[in-house]
């Protein structure tokens, strides 16, 4: 499973904030989630190109002081993601 | 106005406020409840303590964990050491919103000795005369400051709490300098409502505008919170507050507990909250009569709030991304100020008609 494709419903809308923090709204069913800096930057590359793995190691490469369980806390991340219907895994053909 | 049985969803009785007494020692020029001015020759209306604990008896089988203590002002009850015990032997966690005035030590360490307490101090201003030209009673600030010291001597870290408006803006740092070194934990910054006495002073031009308040949000927030240890809130609704202030661990944001709440009045009336005292369509019967399950359950316009809210909200409210966890900010204001349960909370509109609501919390 970790090393699948991740990719983000599309009908979901992201509103970026002035402070790097940003709303994620589902028009459906009028929820919103509010996102730190970390779970925006795993939003964006929630692009079906991007695996758990390849995620957190891109976060490490472009942004400084990650902390050691930031793994953990992406995992977790997009679990809940995924139990909301706002991102899944991506379809591989065989 | 019907509604359908099967579709409206179940709410636990979480809170209970109980607004305890009719009349109070202070005559705050904002007082959103404006309640007739106590004293020893003219004194008011209290809640009795058999209906105090016939409530919280039936509301502690229907889901009860906590109660607030309001006014008026709570701690001018004649029985507040009877309310108190039963509230610490029911071990119900212990909201107390004050004027500090009345807090002696005894107080101060009974309230210290419930479970979880938390207590609110209205402070006005950083000297006895803007304190005392908002709450017009000579003397209060110096006894509220005492109250806040007994708490603190007492163990707790109490929040004080400031309305601002014109005469007093200038003092708001010096109100946190000033809660830094009594020992509170935080403060609250409250915006004036255009209710009872809080009308007139918008109609005379005494509270900020619109665009004052919005930008003094955005200072509160990120120049002022930076400088002092103490958290501040600025109680503007959700839809301006940063996300990093409304959400825990960047994920879900919480959600309004209003659906969980009931107010009793200093006559023992149930009702949506203190502003019952002037809406009487917001008062739902009587604990000496009806029994509390029944009013919770059969209640009409709590049944409409529960199935309505917040997809029945108007104006901006109906547009705007946050409604689910702010719900209209509050029902009740909205009601007083327009006689339309899903009326908009007035900021909002004013703040979305100067073009200042943030485009990013709107659903288009
Ligand atoms: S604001 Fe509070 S202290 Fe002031 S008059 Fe109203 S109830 Fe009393
Ligand atoms: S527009 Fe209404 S729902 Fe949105 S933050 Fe303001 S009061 Fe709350």
């Amino acid at each position: 499973m970790e090393n699948e494709k991740l990719i983000a419903n599309p009908t979901i809308v992201l509103r970026e904030e002035f402070d790097d923090w940003a709303v994620l709204f589902d028009p459906d069913t009028g929820n919103a989630y509010g996102m730190n800096p970390v779970s925006v930057f795993v939003w964006k590359h929630l692009d079906g190109n991007h695996a758990l793995e390849d995620i957190e190691k891109k976060l490490r490469a472009e942004c400084k002081n990650v902390p050691d369980d930031a793994g953990v806390f992406i995992k977790e991340f997009i679990a809940d993601l995924v139990a909301k219907g706002l991102a899944g895994h991506k379809f591989q053909n065989a | 106005m019907s509604c359908d049985e099967k579709k409206i969803p179940e709410y636990p009785l979480t809170q209970i406020y109980f607004y305890l007494t009719e009349g109070c020692n202070l005559k705050c020029r904002h007082c959103w409840l404006a309640p007739k001015y106590h004293s020893a020759e003219n004194p008011l209306p209290v809640l009795k303590p058999e209906l105090f604990q016939r409530i919280i008896r039936q509301a502690k089988a229907m889901g009860l964990s906590g109660l607030k203590l309001t006014g008026g002002e709570p701690l001018l009850h004649p029985q507040i050491h009877e309310l108190l015990e039963t509230v610490r032997a029911e071990e119900l966690r212990l909201t107390v919103e004050t004027n500090g005035v009345l807090c002696t030590s005894e107080l101060a360490k009974q309230i210290a000795g419930c479970k979880n307490p938390f207590v609110s101090v209205s402070i006005d201003g950083a000297d006895a005369d803007t304190h005392e030209w908002v709450r017009g009673v000579k003397g209060c600030f110096e006894a509220a400051k005492e109250g806040i010291r007994n708490l603190v001597k007492a163990g707790l870290k109490p929040q004080m709490i400031m309305s601002v408006m014109k005469h007093n803006e200038d003092q708001i740092t010096d109100v946190v300098k000033m809660a830094e070194s009594l020992g509170c934990a935080s403060v609250k910054f409250n915006i004036v409502q255009p209710t009872a006495r809080g009308t007139a002073l918008h109609e005379n031009g005494q509270v900020l505008s619109i665009q004052e308040l919005v930008e003094l949000g955005k200072w509160v927030e990120h120049t002022l919170s930076a400088k002092t240890k103490l958290s501040l809130q600025y109680s503007h609704p959700p839809a301006f507050k940063p996300l990093s202030k409304i959400c825990r661990n960047g994920g879900g944001c919480g959600i309004c507990g209003i659906l969980g709440i009931i107010g009793v009045l200093p006559d023992g009336s149930f009702a949506l909250c203190g502003i019952g005292e002037t809406v009487p369509e917001l008062i739902f019967g009587n604990a000496a009569t009806d029994p509390l399950e029944e009013v919770w359950n059969k209640t009409l316009v709590l049944k409409e709030l529960r199935q309505g809210l917040p997809e029945n909200l108007g104006g901006i409210c109906k547009e705007c991304i946050m409604k689910k966890v702010c719900l209209g900010n509050c029902i009740a204001m909205n009601y007083a100020g327009s006689k339309n349960l899903w009326a908009p909370f007035w900021y909002c509109e004013e703040a979305r008609k100067a073009g200042l609501f943030p485009a990013s919390r709107v659903r288009s």
